[in-house]
């Protein structure tokens, strides 16, 4: 009797101490399954937002929006590396209701051609795109914002008011009677630095201007953005970082565009379409490769200087 | 006669043992088939999904590249002069462009064979080829414009090209 109990509870042991064995492996497979299934979706994504974000460049139009809308919470990283053409590494992260909410993100893409202004950070179910084009005389890119957050706009001048409306951002609002009209959780934004936001903006054109805030600068998180034209929403959506480093990135690409008009320039003239601008391309060319956004101020008056020659000239380059 | 019925008994206890665990290793190892087959199956439909998003990347870089201030005159428009310095400097932009190779070709007026740019009637321009192999090229018409003076009047003479973009195709 005695061996007879002992030799069945060696055998139920046995299947036990397996069965638990093959259990715990079943389970660290699948684990182990889910997070490379999960790091291969996020580099899916990461690619995919590089992918969504071309139809939604300006292009020849004012400006365009988008939303992109994710199933569940996403974190998605803009690491930004200057240098060059430099580049902007765009990684994904999923949260899921199987183990660790957030693990490592995937793959990162990495984006040459394009200029997204976010913060390094973003997280959240929607993110709003819209782009605004980048003239500096000429077309140089076109800026993408991304952003999770809402904004409130607070009085802002009617032409900025009504590029917002036009294109529909539906994650600006904005308020001609106060802060009071904001929503709580949005991001207040004041335009001329009065009254009590998160962000403040400062105009500074006085001539040749839309709004005195087609230059000027951002104060925000106790840093200042220098900024020119559309620039002033890639300070107001990016983070000072991103901003900077994307600037310098704009600069560089600007000089590279002034050589090929430099060289377009010579070649018109060696047709018999003379054009004079070929020295000031040249010399533009030089000052804005290494220039970063301190400097855009300066820059934006030898822009408008190029710009108004252009026009007088017969053969124009641009 | 007690050991004896001890030993016998043992071999049974030995034998139903070795039964369990042949009969849990089997299982151990159709779980592991199954999950061989779902990798394999996986690594397929990433495969697959990589080429999509690739071949995806190529169409919406037509668009994309026809608007870069680099090439571009207008709406679908590629500046022939534009063209030609860019044609020089392929080696400054080659992490630039978004896929593997990208092409422009005079298609009207209509030519017999391919002459690369710059040179006497050329209708050929390569502003970048990365050199990789399996390349599917899709393609776009374009406006090639330059500007020109004639009889003291100046404008943009414009003749029918293709632009032609390469995307790398993965070997099955």
């Amino acid at each position: 009797m005695k061996n007879k109990k002992a030799d069945f509870n060696f055998t139920l042991l046995f299947a036990i101490v397996l069965g638990a064995a093959i259990l715990i492996l079943a389970i660290y497979g699948v684990m182990k399954i889910s997070n490379t299934q999960r790091y291969t979706t996020d580099s899916e994504i990461a690619k995919k937002i590089t992918i969504i974000t071309d139809p939604l460049q300006a292009g020849f139009s004012q400006g365009k929006f988008g939303k992109i809308t994710f199933k569940q919470e996403t974190k998605i990283n803009n690491i930004c590396f200057d240098g060059g053409i430099g580049r902007q590494d765009i990684s994904v992260s999923t949260k899921s209701g199987v183990g660790e909410d957030w693990q490592n993100p995937g793959a990162a893409t990495s984006v040459y051609n394009k200029y997204i202004f976010s913060d390094e950070k973003e997280q959240g179910k929607e993110f709003y795109v819209f782009s605004k084009p980048f003239n500096f005389p000429y077309k140089i890119s076109d800026l993408i914002f991304l952003t999770s957050k809402d904004y409130c706009f607070i009085e802002p001048p009617t032409e900025i008011e009504d590029e917002i409306l036009d294109l529909g951002v539906i994650n600006v609002k904005v308020s001609n009677n106060g802060i009071a009209n904001c929503s709580s959780g949005a991001i207040r934004v004041c335009f001329g630095g009065v009254g009590d936001c998160d962000i403040k903006i400062y105009g500074s054109c006085v001539s040749n201007c839309k709004t005195s805030f087609d230059s000027g600068y951002v104060e925000k998180d106790g840093n200042r953005l220098d900024f020119i034209g559309n620039l002033m929403y890639a300070a107001i959506f990016s983070d000072s970082y991103v901003y900077d480093c994307n600037i310098k990135r704009l600069m560089y690409r600007t000089g590279k565009i002034t050589e090929v008009l430099a060289g377009k320039a010579d070649l018109m003239n060696s047709r018999g379409c003379n054009t004079n601008l070929w020295p000031d391309l040249v010399t533009y060319s030089g000052l804005t490769s290494n220039a970063k956004s301190s400097d855009l101020g300066n820059l934006n008056k030898l822009a408008q200087e190029l710009d108004r020659k252009n026009n007088l000239e017969l053969c124009r380059v641009w | 006669m007690i050991e004896k019925i001890i030993k016998k008994k043992n071999k049974g206890g030995q034998f139903k043992i070795q039964q369990m665990a042949f009969m849990i290793l089997a299982v151990f190892l159709f779980f592991i088939l199954i999950g061989l087959g779902f990798l394999s199956f996986q690594t397929k439909s990433l495969q697959g999904n990589y080429q999509n998003l690739q071949r995806d990347q190529a169409i919406s870089s037509l668009q994309v590249l026809t608007d870069m201030p680099e090439l571009s005159c207008g709406y679908l428009c590629l500046d022939e002069d534009k063209l030609r310095v860019m044609s020089r400097k392929s080696e400054q932009y080659s992490q630039f462009w978004p896929v593997a190779s990208v092409k422009v070709y005079k298609v009207y007026p209509s030519f017999e064979s391919v002459i690369k740019c710059p040179s006497v009637d050329c209708n050929y321009f390569e502003i970048y080829d990365s050199k990789q192999q399996n390349n599917q090229e899709y393609s776009t018409y374009i406006s090639l414009c330059k500007r020109v003076k004639e009889n003291d009047n100046i404008y943009n003479k414009c003749e029918i090209g293709k632009l032609v973009v390469g995307v790398k195709i993965n070997d099955e």
